[in-house]
């Protein structure tokens, strides 16, 4: 069973929606294509999969693509303090007894 | 008096707030889980993590208190948060420097039990071919104690390593000949069907712990665990006793395997352990290779049982709590640990980067050296991903600066790998690259797919919202959490 | 409580300064020595010469002894081995007392935060005398005493000076161990910090107050901007070096609320400190002016207070919860329970009369039962 979605490439990266895509995969494969500002994805469910069970992973499969979006932003703004904890975390600069 | 401010006088001047490094995932209903950089927790509905993250969070929420006093955002108040955060994560991360800690010798493969979810042993008298000689002892020995480690830990397992005592009592002898300046402890891994009085002597002279398996009440535990005569549970619980009148209490500490045979049974099993004085049980996952996946008993056994096995295994437990039964669980210990503190406690398959080489190393009986127990299990079934070298040919350097142990490590480490790496809960988990390897052909598999991923994430989740929802929870788990509890 | 200063009644005085005298009830002292004492007389006013003054109480009639004060009866506690300062205007204080454990020493009223329940008031003057007092008073403590104190105001204030004094209590005291009260503020200098730590004192603790773990609720209790941050690097800065400190924390209505989280921060972030104090709030100073603000009856905050226990004992921090009466704590904080942080401020109500407990309990402040204590005091039968 195939189901087709498409998402606003300028509103989702793509990043967010493999991520999502990937977090999915347990639950059905998905072809994703940039067209223009859309981005289409196929959702390809197993056999036995039921239409509840379909319905519910497209809902889900949406929520955590707004997750991601949501994701990214974090990222994106903490990437670099992120690094300077990193940083000091394994520095020298004796913060702990043995160094 | 007019001298004091008010308490708005020392709010924050400016609105805006900078977000610290924080990672989510969704719990039930509209619930989301947070942690920060050093793996500490809070709960927060969606609408106002979408309002965090799009800093439209107003000061006066009570989540905004929290999420600052918890390090996930700062503001013009303080900036103290990122100092704190290296703090804690350096001594989450200090454990690395003392590297390999425990070192498991395979003294023998022979064993007088038949445990179908045995990977390793062998119903063989046949020492020459099977038990660890000592010349490969003292190679093995050297190469433990070059571990930069203050504290080492020897674990003597088998097959069933009192087949070999003398050995033992070799290297036990020669250890601590040779070691300096290191804390030493040992640990016999044994069903304690063949203990008698001198071994029981030459444990209490040497402070010898004892470690043993008690799968439950004895129709479980004779199932799981045949042997000649049919009387493995009598034999150790027998030896549990035997051990305790002279060792102590503490000197034995058990260990159960969950098999087909044990599910639905969880709080018989406890009872077991509680009727025995134990303070406490490892819900163990079933490790899906050896016999049990060639004999197929691993197909039978279901992810979703031993899950529903584990929850009915914990809540009972909290229960006896509540009634005033002191007990714990020890997975989920070892998980509030990670969550509580800045601790690590060591369990090589929740550890990231994994604990394969760095927290432990195996020793086998013929002189080959693998990364974890698991390795060594990986190859009785002929994969030899996880085999590091030969004590006899191999030096230090050969051994753990080989790209069979550093390669895994790197290319499993959690904090790099695909969803792991957005994963709230990463801190809490681990690497295992060889779970990963023997079930999925590849040291990460595909995490949404992982039976380790949905174990875990589904037991994070249900340890948060439970401590949530009650407060006695919240503190039980609390002083479980304690590394030295 | 007593009564630590006094304007005694003086005839015949020679003194052309302040003085510290060690009194004493020894005659026959060597000619050398005798000039350090001050002499107590007894009844029958039986004098030798050659002592740096001459004690009595009460009693006022010209002995024609030279430096002979009277006291008020009131100060008739002072006893052998204590030291006394004596104005030549006539003014005494009690400046250490033997017999007492808590011996805590005042350095300045300058303050450079205003804590709204703030017990020593600051004030704005230069007491720099005080430190002065004090450095001439380590050369007159007895060198077997257990423990001393400083407090203020903020005894960092006097920058090097305080390391000095810390330094000179470390070479005329060896075997005494400190506790200083302080807001921790001046260690968040890390030159400073690495002088005070090179001083490399065998039992000194800093006393640092963490009122929360919300730094505008912590700001707002020392009624200080930026005090939290510069605090917890003032703390951060003294494990550095491994100096000993204690976390206290006074309870009342401002702090309350968040007990429990700044606990579980201390565990999380501070879990290297030595000790924590929880207390009961003190009747005395700014806490009357605030009381609206400050007052909540601790038989009400009972649970609150054994969970914050719970989580610091949890993660195997020492903790001790003081200036709380037996009858409004929860049984489980009884092994945490200190019965006094300070000995001459213990005192009881009626109700405690029929109580089997207490002499295991701390009492009251004497402030506490003159202005306002639980509503729930009962004997324990």
């Amino acid at each position: 069973m195939e189901v087709n979605l498409i998402f606003d490439a300028t509103v989702y990266s793509s990043d967010a929606i493999k991520k999502a895509a990937y977090r999915s995969i347990n639950r059905f494969a998905v072809n994703i294509a940039k067209d223009g500002n859309d981005i289409k994805c196929s959702l390809t469910f197993k056999d036995s999969a039921t239409e509840i069970q379909i319905k519910s992973y497209i809902d889900e499969f949406k929520k955590e693509v707004l997750d991601q979006d949501l994701r990214e932003l974090i990222k994106k703004e903490t990437e670099g303090v992120r690094n300077l904890i990193l940083a000091h975390t394994f520095s020298k600069t004796g913060l702990i007894k043995d160094e | 008096m007019s001298k004091f401010q008010q308490i708005e006088f020392y709010k924050n001047k400016k609105k805006e707030y900078s977000l610290l490094p924080f990672r989510f995932e969704p719990l039930s209903g509209n619930n989301y889980a947070v942690t920060n950089l050093a793996g500490e927790y809070l709960t927060i509905p969606r609408d106002e993590l979408e309002n965090l993250v799009k800093h439209k969070l107003d000061s006066s929420s009570p989540h905004y208190v929290n999420l600052r006093a918890k390090h996930f955002l700062t503001d013009d108040k303080t900036q103290i948060a990122k100092e704190l955060l290296s703090i804690k994560l350096r001594t989450k991360y200090s454990v690395l420097s003392e590297f390999t800690g425990l070192h498991i010798f395979v003294v023998s493969l022979r064993c007088e039990h038949s445990c179908p979810y045995c990977q390793v042993s062998r119903q063989s008298d046949d020492k020459v071919k099977f038990d660890m000689s000592t010349e490969i002892a003292d190679k093995s020995i050297d190469l433990a104690l070059r571990s930069p480690s203050k504290n080492i830990k020897i674990e003597f397992q088998g097959g069933e390593p009192l087949l070999n005592f003398p050995l033992i009592k070799y290297i036990v002898e020669a250890v601590k000949c040779r070691a300096r300046d290191k804390n030493l402890s040992f640990v016999i891994a044994t069903n304690l069907a063949l203990i008698n009085d001198e071994i029981i002597n030459f444990c209490k002279e040497h402070e010898i712990l004892i470690s043993t398996s008690l799968d439950g009440p004895k129709d479980i535990h004779n199932a799981n665990r045949p042997r000649q005569g049919g009387n493995s549970y009598e034999k150790a619980v027998e030896g549990i006793q035997l051990v305790r009148a002279h060792l102590g209490i503490d000197a034995v500490s058990a260990l159960m395997t969950t098999t087909q045979n044990s599910l639905g049974r969880v709080q018989e099993i406890i009872d077991e352990y509680l009727k025995y004085s134990f303070t406490g049980v490892f819900l163990r996952p079933l490790s899906p290779y050896g016999f049990a996946l060639k004999t197929k008993t691993y197909a039978a056994y279901d992810a979703e049982k031993w899950h529903e096995f584990y929850l009915e295994g914990l809540e009972y437990i909290i229960d006896l709590n509540r009634r005033g039964v002191k007990f714990r669980e020890y997975y989920t210990s070892t998980i509030l640990t990670k969550m509580f503190t800045s601790h690590e406690p060591g369990y090589v398959d929740l550890m990231s980067p994994s604990g394969i080489g760095i927290g432990a190393i195996v020793y086998n009986y013929d002189g080959l050296v693998y990364a974890s127990d698991e390795s060594r299990m990986l190859a009785e079934m002929g994969d030899t991903t996880f085999e590091l070298g030969n004590v006899l040919k191999n030096s230090y350097e050969d051994i753990f600066l080989n790209p069979k142990l550093l390669d895994p490590i790197e290319d499993s480490f959690a904090y790099s790998v695909p969803m792991c790496n957005d994963c709230a809960f990463e801190t809490y988990c681990g690497a295992d690259p060889v779970f990963h390897h023997g079930r999925y052909k590849d040291f990460i598999g595909r995490k949404p797919e992982s039976e380790f991923c949905n174990r875990n994430m589904k037991i994070f989740k249900y340890v948060i919202e439970r401590m949530e929802s009650d407060k006695f929870v919240k503190k039980l788990f609390m002083s479980w959490a304690q590394p030295n509890a | 409580m007593l009564k630590l200063h006094g304007n005694a009644i003086s005839y015949d005085v020679n003194l052309s300064q302040r003085r510290l005298f060690i009194l004493t009830r020894k005659a026959g002292l060597p000619k050398t020595m005798k000039a350090k004492y001050a002499f107590l007389l007894d009844n029958n006013m039986n004098y030798e010469e050659g002592y740096g003054a001459y004690i009595s109480f009460d009693e006022v009639k010209n002995t024609g002894i030279k430096n002979h004060f009277h006291l008020p009866i009131e100060m008739n506690y002072l006893a052998e081995g204590d030291v006394i300062k004596i104005e030549p205007s006539g003014g005494i204080n009690s400046l250490f007392r033997k017999n007492s454990s808590h011996n805590t020493i005042l350095l300045t009223e300058q303050c450079n935060h205003y804590c709204l329940m703030c017990s020593q008031p600051p004030k704005n003057i230069d007491d720099s005398w005080l430190m002065d007092d004090t450095m001439e008073l380590l050369e007159l403590i007895p060198r077997e005493t257990v423990n001393i104190g400083f407090s203020g105001g903020e005894p960092t204030l006097y920058g090097y000076r305080f390391v000095e004094l810390i330094n000179k209590a470390k070479l005329m005291l060896p075997n005494t161990s400190i506790d200083v009260l302080s807001n921790g503020r001046a260690f968040s200098d890390l030159i400073f910090t690495a002088k005070y730590a090179a001083i490399n004192h065998p039992n000194c603790v800093i006393g640092i107050p963490i009122y929360s773990d919300d730094p505008v609720r912590h700001d707002y209790v020392v009624q200080a901007e930026g005090a939290f941050d510069e605090t917890i690097r003032g703390i951060l800065n003294l494990k550095k070096y491994q100096q000993k400190v204690e976390i206290r924390i006074v309870i009342h209505k401002q702090t309350i609320g968040r007990l429990v989280q700044t606990c579980e921060f201390i565990a999380r972030n501070l879990l290297f400190v030595d000790h924590v104090a929880l207390m009961g709030l003190e009747m005395m100073g700014f806490t009357r002016a605030n009381l609206d603000q400050l007052w909540i009856d601790p038989f009400e905050y009972k649970d609150i207070l054994s969970e914050a226990v719970d989580v610091l004992n949890s993660y195997g921090i020492n903790t001790s919860v003081y200036n709380h009466q037996l009858c409004v704590v929860n049984d489980d904080v009884l092994p945490n329970y200190k019965k006094s942080i300070s000995d001459w401020k213990n005192e009881y109500v009626d109700q405690c009369n029929l109580c089997i407990k207490k002499s295991e309990c701390g009492g009251f402040f004497s402030s506490s039962k003159l202005h306002r204590y639980s509503d729930h005091i009962k004997a324990i039968i």
